[in-house]
């Protein structure tokens, strides 16, 4: 169990000794509550709506951000700033599950007394419900993650009837949920600590609910969404507090997230006082404005997530490793880093893995000069990899969404392309379209700009997902795999780490580090450009800013007084 | 005349269906904006995406699907949303109906007045310094992006000089009349004048051509004989004739106005108009939603034309419906 | 003459701009320079300037220094002085041939509309409707997804996504109901005329009777309609550039500059200002110029000897 806690924690290794300790420190355990700074109506500021409120469905950062308030699953991420942020904590369960047959089984026993917002009590038929319903609703991620339970193959097959036999067993009289595993899964407990693991109330839709909100046990509830207008999140009158580790209280009486402003007016708005906190990401040119006369109300976080340009293996002339060492010497990631918005924003990256997390190691390849750290781009060099490829003259269509700073960063590739012997055109789509397009084979994507945003701190979640054979698909518009990665051998060593990692993860995350070493130097799929970092701009009226690295910024944890 | 409005419906239902028609075709024509990869998530397996796929009936053949969205459109009225799952499109174009009206009505009375003043004062000071002057400020309005021109607006009233001169604009956004009238029309104010300069200055120039062209005509020549002021000539011979321009042209702009073009100056302005739900559904291609604003708007273009017609017969009696 | 004096002025300095960028200012607009220096009164600056606490970059404003940055830099530290010359180019061509062909297809089908009426108009008129109520962003959405693939074929003709006929001809398209419906009102009512009649009652055959008793009275109508057109389609490229249909990154086009001018608004208002003033001043000078030759067709303005 404590071993398994270790995997889940970020990257400094020696945190065993902390998350076990049930320690008197609050800063690091939970939050621990004013009350004399209750009350109020935050006004949250969104320029359009994120989708379905489902939390079984939906896989926006927009709407996770608030799902952590509003909903509860068997154990969630800590809620507290700083590192700790990563901890595996128990929520709805009533301590972290007991481990047995190799890994393979998962026995938790649920809290009593916990009700929903519908003023319905928590039962273990709920959690079991909640499981089959991930499959009945087609999650995203019910053939990649909760695959690993027993009976999901029969559920993938025919979802709408699907029990979990075997894989799912409550038992009422002992209050227990025990889950039955196909094969250890390091990564279990993160999948259902995520949104996705919440729990529902069993009668619960078992389609998608949409715009529909869906009772949860979390300090808020959903009372209605617009998705044209507003979402619109009340106190839950149900909610007292179990552990201010998993579900802390809040502070708002309301929580109000508005749709339909442009950007610009949103943080007019805040500036004017008349919004509590802009979402979308900042436009560069009220930057300078807002760090040097609202310095205080302007919040920079690290974040572990990566902005890539990946470049198609298997098509020309990206499937000569040449060509790509090629174009990861041209680059300047601190071009890209300034077109982002400044060094503060930030920092350009040599390696799949962001610094800071799990398994990351610290190494910089094709650059001027050698040494770990990036300095700037060696030209004479592409161009020189370029003759010697054979793919000089090459067209080369570069693939972004069409938002001002994807824009402004593929002009930049463009014009670094072409000045290395490519005939390179810009291509925007919109952002609705860009993602998928770029994952279809049949689309002929040669090279693009794209983002990946972990799900939970786990080496994995990177390596395994975007380069591994089992992420690619050709053909299909859900082939996250983007470069076409594939090959045996590194996939035997992620297959070996994954293995590892339950036995032994600090061992595992130092394989991890040599996988992504050994893919970027021989292969280099990807130019890595920079790992941004997150800004958030709230208004001078509220306080107690608190930032989690799973969950960004609690809404629920501003006062207003 | 009953012969006309009867020819005129059935007008409107060919060119709504040409149109949907076409939309449909050109949606599912497009490669890479199948809803079914967007809804089913970022990592979905093959298996996931064929769920998805046969949930939303996406891989039954074109004409099934389109059957079946315009019953779920017009018949049944419950046709819902790809992206936002179990919303109905038919009330989310009736809550934003009721803003785009405001913001064209208003708007279109300002262009109106404004537009066909400019142009009655240059065409009767035509060759005077005041002539170039009106048409110099109209040309200069409508070369300006509607985006553009929303933009420097709110930069001016909301930021730069908030504090000072405009501290009485409230925040963009939509107040209903039914909550309070004045602060319906003062969130409305800056977005009237937007949109009212977009379009003045084109009545007015055209104005003033038919103006001076009519003044050219026979009937004038024979009215000025008659000594009737040049005052009354313009105002109550020429004027009329030159109308009908104006007439075809406003038909034209509020029918399509009403029907949601103007979504540059909502989006700018914050207002939850038909406007701006067909512009967030185009962003995020979101058929059900882009089919019925289409709808909308087709209908009422056509509307707008068809009592252009009708009014063509009051303006010139001389002309017989179409 | 002062209009033809401005668009002279106007479309020669555009044809200069290959000029003015290699002898004058020594930039290429059309590579990045992000990372690039220029020395401004002696002092060697970057192009592309962090804020000194790390959060914000912004580019130069306008040196006023003809030889360097004259209006400053735009986002990807290119010149936006050189880039608007260059994309006067761009725009005064796409603006004028769809404007061109704009009017002259709705002269032709708004007159048929309004002399023949019965079948012919009511077809025609619901061609109007359709192309008018139509989603012109949902077509260039989709059309620009579609280039990106493949490019489109057309028989013989292959368009590819930057080619300038896609812009030209679907704006030009997209405008043309704007153009016919008022031609055709006037020619309602003009075929009422007595002198109509009368030419129709002496046996004139149609097409005679078009093009000498109709067109000449509804030219003055036209000639009007024409910088207003160009005017409009200028900036409805603007949007279509956006939209990635027509002008390609990094070719300019005044509509591409006002693009790339938003996002700059609050710091570096110019790059959006100056191509929307050249838009203006072409519509403008194109207008008065529109009313020269308005006057010159019209042989009743001279006979009253005004203007």
């Amino acid at each position: 169990m404590k071993v398994l806690l270790a995997t889940l924690t970020a990257a400094a290794g020696a945190l065993v000794s902390a998350t076990a300790s049930v320690a008197a420190n609050s800063s690091n355990t939970a939050f621990s509550y004013q009350k004399a700074h209750a009350g109020g109506t935050l006004k949250l500021l969104a320029s359009t709506a994120g989708g379905t409120l489902d939390p079984q469905v939906n896989y926006t950062l927009q709407y996770w951000q608030l799902y952590q308030a509003t909903y509860d699953g068997l154990v969630t991420f800590r809620k507290v700033s700083g590192a700790h942020s990563f901890d595996i904590v128990p929520d709805l369960a009533t301590a972290m599950p007991k481990v047995s047959n190799g890994g393979k089984t998962y026995t938790f026993t649920l809290r009593k007394g916990i009700k929903f917002s519908n003023g319905a009590p928590v039962t273990v038929k709920d959690v079991q419900a909640s499981m089959q319903r991930l499959f009945k609703v087609s999650n995203p991620n019910a053939g990649t993650w909760y695959n690993s339970i027993v009976g999901s193959a029969a559920c993938l097959k025919t979802p709408a009837t699907c029990t979990l036999s075997g894989g799912v067993v409550v038992n009422a009289a002992t209050n227990t949920v025990t889950f039955n595993l196909v094969a250890p899964d390091p990564e279990f407990l993160d999948q259902l600590a995520v949104p996705f693991g919440a729990v529902l109330p069993a009668n619960a839709p078992a389609k998608d609910a949409g715009t529909t909100p869906i009772p949860g046990t979390g300090a808020y509830a959903f009372s209605k969404y617009d998705p044209n207008r507003q979402l619109t999140m009340v106190r839950n009158k149900y909610f007292k507090v179990w552990s201010a580790a998993a579900q802390p209280q809040g502070y708002p009486n309301e929580i109000d997230m508005v749709f339909g402003s442009t950007v610009e007016s949103e943080v007019t708005a805040v500036v004017n006082g008349q919004g509590d906190w802009v979402f979308d990401p900042l436009p560069s040119d009220r930057l300078s404005e807002l760090s040097t006369k609202y310095a205080s109300q302007l919040h920079v976080n690290p974040l572990t997530a990566v902005w890539y340009l990946p470049m198609n293996t298997n098509l020309a002339p990206f499937n000569n490793v040449l060509a790509r060492e090629a174009v990861n010497y041209a680059i300047d990631k601190n071009a890209a880093v300034k077109l982002f918005g400044g060094t503060q924003l930030a920092q350009p990256v040599c390696t799949i893995l962001p610094p800071g997390f799990p398994g990351h190691q610290n190494f910089c390849a094709f650059q001027k000069g050698t040494g770990s750290k990036y300095v700037g781009p060696d030209l004479a060099k592409a161009k020189a990899l370029v003759a010697k490829s054979g793919t000089k003259g090459m067209a080369v269509g570069i693939v972004v969404t069409n938002d001002t700073v994807n824009m402004a960063v593929g002009q930049y590739v463009q014009s670094v392309l072409n000045s290395i012997g490519y005939k390179a055109t810009l291509k925007p789509l919109s952002a609705n379209i860009q993602f998928n397009y770029i994952q279809n084979t049949k689309n002929k994507v040669q090279i693009s700009l794209t983002q990946w945003y972990q799900d939970y701190p786990a080496a994995s979640d990177f390596l395994k997902v975007l380069l591994s054979c089992s992420g690619f698909h050709p053909g299909s518009d859900n082939s996250i795999n983007i470069a076409g990665f594939c090959n045996k051998a590194i996939d035997a060593k992620m297959a070996q780490a994954e293995k590892l990692s339950i036995t032994n993860p600090p061992a595992a995350n130092v394989l991890w580090g040599q996988v992504d070493k050994q893919i970027m130097t021989t292969q280099a799929p990807w130019v890595p450009l920079f790992t941004p970092k997150q800004i958030d701009f709230i208004s001078s009226r509220v306080g107690n800013y608190q930032f989690s690295r799973q969950f960004y910024m609690y809404v629920d944890q501003l006062w207003l007084k | 005349m009953f012969s006309f409005v009867v020819r005129r419906v059935i007008s409107a239902v060919l060119v709504m269906f040409a149109i949907s028609v076409l939309v449909f075709l050109i949606f599912f024509a497009t490669p890479g904006v199948d809803p079914a990869a967007r809804i089913a998530g970022r990592s979905a397996t093959p298996q996931v995406l064929a769920q998805v796929k046969h949930e939303f009936g996406l891989d039954r053949p074109l004409p099934v699907r389109y059957a079946l969205m315009m019953e779920h459109l017009f018949i049944k009225q419950d046709l819902t949303s790809y992206v936002n799952i179990g919303d109905p499109v038919v009330p989310q174009i009736m809550a934003a109906a009721p803003v785009t009206i405001s913001l064209v009505l208003g708007a279109s009375v300002i262009w109106l007045l404004v537009g066909v003043a400019g142009g009655v004062v240059a065409a009767a000071n035509r060759g005077k310094f005041i002539d170039p002057l009106i048409m110099f400020l109209g040309i200069a309005a409508i070369s300006v992006p509607a985006y553009w021109l929303g933009e420097v607006v709110n930069l001016i009233t909301q930021s730069k000089l908030h504090s000072s001169v405009f501290s009485w604009v409230p925040q963009s956004g939509y107040v209903s009349p039914s909550v309070s009238i004045g602060q319906w029309a003062l969130h409305l104010l800056f977005p009237w004048l937007t949109l009212a300069a977009l379009y003045a200055g084109i009545y007015a120039r055209v104005l003033r051509a038919e103006l001076v062209n009519a003044l050219n005509e026979d009937y004038v020549r024979t009215a000025r004989a008659k000594g009737l002021s040049e005052r009354r000539i313009l105002l109550r011979h020429a004027l009329r004739c030159s109308l009908i321009s104006i007439v075809s042209l406003f038909g034209l702009d509020f029918g399509a106005l009403i029907g949601g073009a103007a979504l540059l100056t909502e989006v700018v302005f914050g207002l939850p108009g038909v406007g701006q739900l067909t512009y967030t559904s185009l962003q995020n291609l979101d058929l059900p939603v882009i089919m019925g604003c289409v709808m909308y708007g087709a209908f009422f273009v056509v509307l707008a034309n068809m009592v252009v017609d009708i009014l063509y017969g009051f303006l010139d009696p001389r002309v017989r419906l179409a | 003459m002062a209009g033809l004096a401005v668009l002279v002025f106007v479309v020669t300095i555009c044809l200069l701009a290959p000029v003015y960028a290699s002898h004058i200012a020594h930039v290429n607009p059309f590579t990045s320079n992000v990372q690039g220096t220029t020395t401004i009164h002696g002092k060697v600056v970057a192009v592309l300037q962090t804020n000194t606490l790390g959060i914000g970059v912004t580019p130069i404003g306008p040196t006023w220094d003809l030889s360097h940055y004259f209006l400053g830099a735009d986002n990807q530290g290119r010149d936006v002085f050189a880039r608007l010359l260059y994309g006067g180019r761009t725009s005064l061509l796409i603006g004028s041939l769809s404007a061109l062909i704009c009017v002259v297809v709705a002269s032709l089908l708004g007159v048929i509309a309004g002399y023949f009426g019965g079948v012919v108009d009511w077809i025609l008129s619901r061609i109007f409707d359709i192309v008018w109520a139509f989603p012109i962003y949902l077509l260039a959405i989709s059309l620009s997804v579609v280039l990106l693939t493949s490019g489109l074929n057309l028989g013989p003709i292959h368009i590819g996504p930057g080619s300038m006929m896609l812009p030209i001809l679907i704006i030009a398209m997209v405008f043309v109901p704007y153009v016919a419906r008022p031609l055709r009102g006037i020619v309602l009512s003009l075929r009422e005329r007595e002198f109509i009649q009368a030419a129709i009652g002496s046996g004139a055959s149609d097409a005679r009777i078009i093009l000498k008793e109709i067109l000449p009275n509804v030219t003055p109508s036209i000639i009007v309609f024409f910088p207003l057109m160009v005017a409009f389609n200028m900036l409805t490229e603007s949007a279509l550039s956006f939209l990635s249909i027509g002008v390609q990154p990094p070719n300019a086009s005044w509509g591409t500059i006002i693009n790339d001018g938003l996002g700059l608004l609050y710091t570096r208002p110019w790059v959006a200002m100056a191509p929307g003033i050249m838009i203006v001043i072409t519509a403008g000078s194109l207008n008065i110029l529109g009313d020269g030759a308005r006057d010159a067709f019209d042989p009743k303005a001279k006979l009253r000897g005004s203007i």
